[in-house]
């Protein structure tokens, strides 16, 4: 079969603006300065967002309702890496848990330390190891270590 | 409602890497001249259009409107449709209330991707490119190696949290996903319309494979393919006219939930372990199709598994049996072509993933056994009933559809 | 066939820059409809969304727009093409008696977001339009009107006129994007060329934009509202994507799907029965073109009946007496306005925009490089 010549294209993201909502962040990195973490409670049945949304998924109401969550958790589930994102590998695995703080109905990812990958199972307590100088950052929360 | 039916399915050729020698129309057209072929129809015979792709994948805009002149939808109405993952089964679904509501009598569903002329990595990021860019600005690390929301997993971290969520929910191993992945490798050596083939594939050769991120290898991955896929669908009048055998829609149904994969501007409640989606839509369908117990009632099953772990996990999900069977069921071969609960005879995602075929693919697969025209795929049972599944979006968006061999019964 | 669905209730909302997230949009959208209708989001047996992903600069761009417009755990598909043909499938779904209700979403950033003259760039042949960088929307709308006003020896000054008629409604208009005040021929014929003869205000404008509609089978809009609006006919047809191929100065496709509209609706003589049109015209001289196609004008009479005032809101046959797209144009949610504003017009809440005798109303939409695609509903009451 003869072959088909090949044309470049592409597809230039930079051409967008995008407007995201950003408040339940931004009470998020705030809280997290000062070593709390700050979700959005909806008023009517009580869901706990960790970063808050502007409106509830199951009332489809608005919130704004700021409230704290534990930084204590469970693990709901976790995988561990074995290469980054572009498919290197790692030196050494990384332990990558999916935690469900206590007081929080969203959950979070993060990086797992402190444990080894043969002994971190579904279920089990974890807690955030905040970083010595909190800026208002997703680096505030360093990283989850057991209980 | 109208009963609905397929009477004729076409595909390329072939479902290969890359298809250096057509472009995307044209490629597109092979399965609707197949799809003619098979049936004796021509472009007079088809009232309206149905058509579904990813776009971003190949970076063309809208490409039904290029592709409009390749399939025989001159002077019809054409629809587009895009739902992600599930595109194929979207499209079907469309095409089937253009006829179910009785405004049209036969329509032609026509899906494909061609993935070599685009980036899918790209493409997928792309959904939440945004979110991605207003983490870092708040100080994500996007080597995943620390701080909050770092996706420690790398490129494959989303399904290994569902992999290794339903490893740790049903009891099953790492080496029951080997298997799985196997055992369609193998099914796949014997359909002509599969991707990658293996006959000789075997749980310890895809445990040789390495691990991406813990409990998904390469060997568990789905390839990226070139290739479309047309279903032609008619009424009951209409169908009597072409075919002397159709396979029947007898339920669809569907389900949205919030996006699965954890980011920091969108929080998800929905929990990873449950896929409520899928129960939900499973159950809507069966209830739909007046089936009472679908472990008993359905002969056949074909699951949409970009990774290996998903043909067990969703089997479970959708309720063909009990959480932590599925595995079992393998384990006694019941999951193969000789089995009692025969899936993905076809090779399934896992074998074969041109992105915006492999949900219809489901549907024409089901069709294909029920008609006893899957050839050497054929599975060994009867099969009366077969059930279609799914999944898109961000792992957030499950589709359902229930044929049978004969048109439903109100 | 007797089609009995009804649309129940709409929302919608455009602006240069409507100074939000489409999370947001969507949200505020659906949480209006639900509050005017006095119900929830479990109220909404299906939803079909209308977004594009070149548009939202997102893949998938439906994942995240499911849950503020209250699809959680509920049944959702996503139509990307213009959301005029999203009511058609919405109505399809009710139609086969498995829903009661259908909800209707289409939003579109294209004033703050997105470039829509690149969102077209995209649509084109990869391996050859593309490539040669001649052919973008703007130019081939351009060869459109050449092609139609010489056709038919018509000056250029029509035009200036149907963009002042439309620019005129568009300022009632609260629902509308570019509004301008003391609009005149003269106005239009001194803004900027862009293609000849083509000039800025013949254009649409990039706009953001949102609506959110619902429709009901005929036993639960009753329950819903004592104004339904009925859907009586809809029609969709498509033609070659090649330009070369077409007569620019007709739309064959509009006239097929105009067809199979009226044909479903009972319509013989559409330009005596039609009381309101409400036409996708992105760029002037697409307005007479389609309205032609929809046998809505004579052919040949468009000159006639603009200096006659016969499509202006107190006239004999008004067309976009909302404005039109060139009031705004959030891509792909523009025919769903159309359907919004005729719903608007056929139960007397169009205000200054309202029409005296609002009965039957017709209402198109279009997709692609000069209309390649076109989508048609009659509507009554």
């Amino acid at each position: 079969m003869e072959e088909t010549r090949v044309v470049q294209g592409t597809w230039d993201i930079s051409t967008f603006k995008f407007r995201i909502e950003g408040v339940g962040l931004r009470r998020m990195l705030d809280g997290m300065k000062e070593g709390k973490l700050v979700g959005t409670r909806c008023h009517k049945c009580g869901t706990v967002y960790l970063p808050g949304p502007f409106y509830c998924r199951k009332c489809h109401i608005e919130i704004n309702e700021p409230t704290e969550v534990s930084d204590h958790g469970e693990i709901m589930t976790y995988t561990i890496g074995y290469a980054d994102v572009r498919g290197n590998p790692l030196d050494e695995p990384r332990i990558a848990p999916v935690v469900k703080l206590d007081g929080c109905d969203s959950w979070i990812m993060g990086v797992l330390q402190g444990v080894k990958p043969e002994d971190v199972h579904v279920g089990m307590r974890v807690k955030v190891q905040w970083a010595e100088e909190r800026t208002g950052s997703l680096q505030d929360m360093a990283y989850y270590v057991p209980e | 409602m109208r009963n609905v039916g397929i009477v004729g399915i076409g595909y390329t050729p072939v479902f290969v890497s890359k298809r250096k020698d057509v472009n995307i129309s044209e490629m597109i057209s092979e399965a609707v001249e197949a799809a003619f072929s098979n049936t004796g129809l021509g472009p007079k015979d088809i009232d309206a259009v149905v058509f579904g792709n990813m776009h971003t994948f190949e970076g063309v805009n809208l490409p039904h409107l290029w592709a409009a002149d390749y399939i025989a939808s001159l002077g019809k109405p054409l629809m587009r449709i895009a739902t992600g993952g599930t595109t194929g089964m979207s499209a079907f679904h469309a095409g089937y209330y253009h006829i179910a509501s009785g405004l049209h009598d036969v329509v032609m569903v026509v899906t494909y991707e061609k993935q070599s002329e685009g980036d899918s990595q790209v493409g997928l990021m792309g959904i939440i490119t945004p979110e991605v860019m207003a983490m870092i600005a708040a100080g994500i690390d996007v080597t995943g190696g620390s701080g909050m929301g770092a996706i420690g997993g790398g490129s494959a971290g989303g399904i290994s949290f569902q992999a290794s969520s339903y490893l740790h929910h049903s009891g099953a191993g790492i080496e029951h996903i080997d298997e799985q992945a196997a055992l369609e490798r193998r099914n796949a050596a014997k359909n002509p319309y599969a991707h990658l083939k293996d006959p000789d594939a075997t749980a310890e050769k895809v445990a040789q494979t390495p691990l991406v991120s813990w409990p998904i290898r390469f060997g568990h991955i789905c390839p990226t393919s070139d290739g479309a896929t047309v279903a032609i669908l008619a009424s009951e009048k209409a169908a009597a006219r072409i075919t002397e055998k159709a396979a029947w829609v007898h339920a669809v149904a569907n389900c949205a939930s919030d996006a699965t994969t954890a980011n920091l501007i969108e929080s998800q409640i929905t929990d990873p372990a449950e896929h409520l989606p899928a129960i939900i839509a499973s159950r809507q369908a069966y209830e739909r199709a007046g089936i009472a117990d679908p472990k008993k009632e359905i002969d056949y099953v074909e699951i949409y598994n970009g990774f290996a772990h998903q043909a067990l996990m969703y089997l479970e999900k959708i309720g063909m049996c009990e959480v932590g069977e599925a595995h079992k069921l393998q384990e006694a071969g019941e999951l193969e072509m000789s089995g009692r609960m025969p899936v993905n005879a076809s090779g399934g995602v896992v074998s074969t993933n041109a992105i915006g075929t492999s949900a219809m693919n489901r549907v024409t697969e089901c069709a294909l056994q029920i008609l006893g025209q899957a050839g050497e795929h054929q599975v060994e049972k009867d099969v009366h009933k077969a059930v279609a599944h799914g999944w898109g979006g961000m792992m957030q968006y499950v589709t359902i559809t229930v044929l049978g061999d004969k048109p439903k019964k109100d | 066939m007797d089609i009995n669905v009804a649309i129940v209730g709409y929302r919608m909302q455009s602006a240069p820059d409507l100074v939000t997230s489409r999370e947001r949009l969507v949200f505020e959208l659906t949480r209006g409809l639900f509050d005017d209708l006095g119900i929830e989001r479990t109220d909404v047996d299906t939803t079909i969304l209308d977004s594009n992903d070149f548009m939202d600069g997102r893949t998938i761009s439906n994942v995240f727009i499911d849950p503020p417009a209250g699809v959680y755990m509920r049944d959702e598909s996503k139509v990307e093409m213009d959301a005029a043909n999203a009511v058609i499938y919405a109505c399809m779904r009710i139609l086969t008696g498995q829903y009661d209700t259908a909800m209707v979403v289409g939003i579109a950033l294209t004033g703050s977001q997105a470039s829509p003259y690149l969102y077209i760039e995209y649509t084109l042949n990869p391996t050859y339009e593309r490539q040669v960088k001649l052919l973008n929307e703007v130019n081939a709308a351009a060869f459109q009107a050449r092609s139609y006003i010489d056709r038919f020896g018509y000056s250029e000054r029509l035009l200036d006129d149907i963009a002042a008629l439309s620019l005129a409604n568009a300022a009632l208009n609260p629902n509308q994007a570019r509004r301008i005040s003391g609009i005149t021929a003269d106005k239009v014929a001194a803004s900027a060329m862009y293609y000849e003869p083509l000039r800025e205000l013949h254009c649409y404008p990039p706009t953001d934009g949102g609506c959110a509609l619902l429709l009901a089978s005929e036993r639960k809009a009753k329950e819903l509202t004592d104004k339904p609006v009925w859907i009586k006919g809809m029609g969709m047809s498509t033609e070659t994507y090649y330009l070369g191929e077409r007569k620019l100065y007709q739309s064959s496709s509009a006239a097929e799907a105009a067809q199979r509209a009226y044909e479903l609706a009972g319509v013989k003589k559409p330009a005596q029965e039609i009381d309101v049109a409400e036409i996708s015209a992105l760029f002037a001289h697409q307005e007479p073109l389609l309205a032609e196609a929809m046998g809505l004008m004579g052919e040949g009479k468009a000159e006639q009946a603009y200096a006659a005032g016969e499509t202006a809101i107190g006239g004999k046959l008004p067309i976009n007496p909302s404005g039109g797209a060139l009031g705004a144009h959030p891509v792909s949610v523009t025919g769903l306005m159309r359907v919004a504003e005729a719903a608007r017009q056929l139960r007397g809440e169009a205000g200054d925009n309202q029409v005296k005798k609002a009965e039957l109303a017709v209402v198109h939409g279009q997709d692609g490089v000069c209309a390649q695609q076109n989508a048609v509903l009659v509507l009554g009451i």
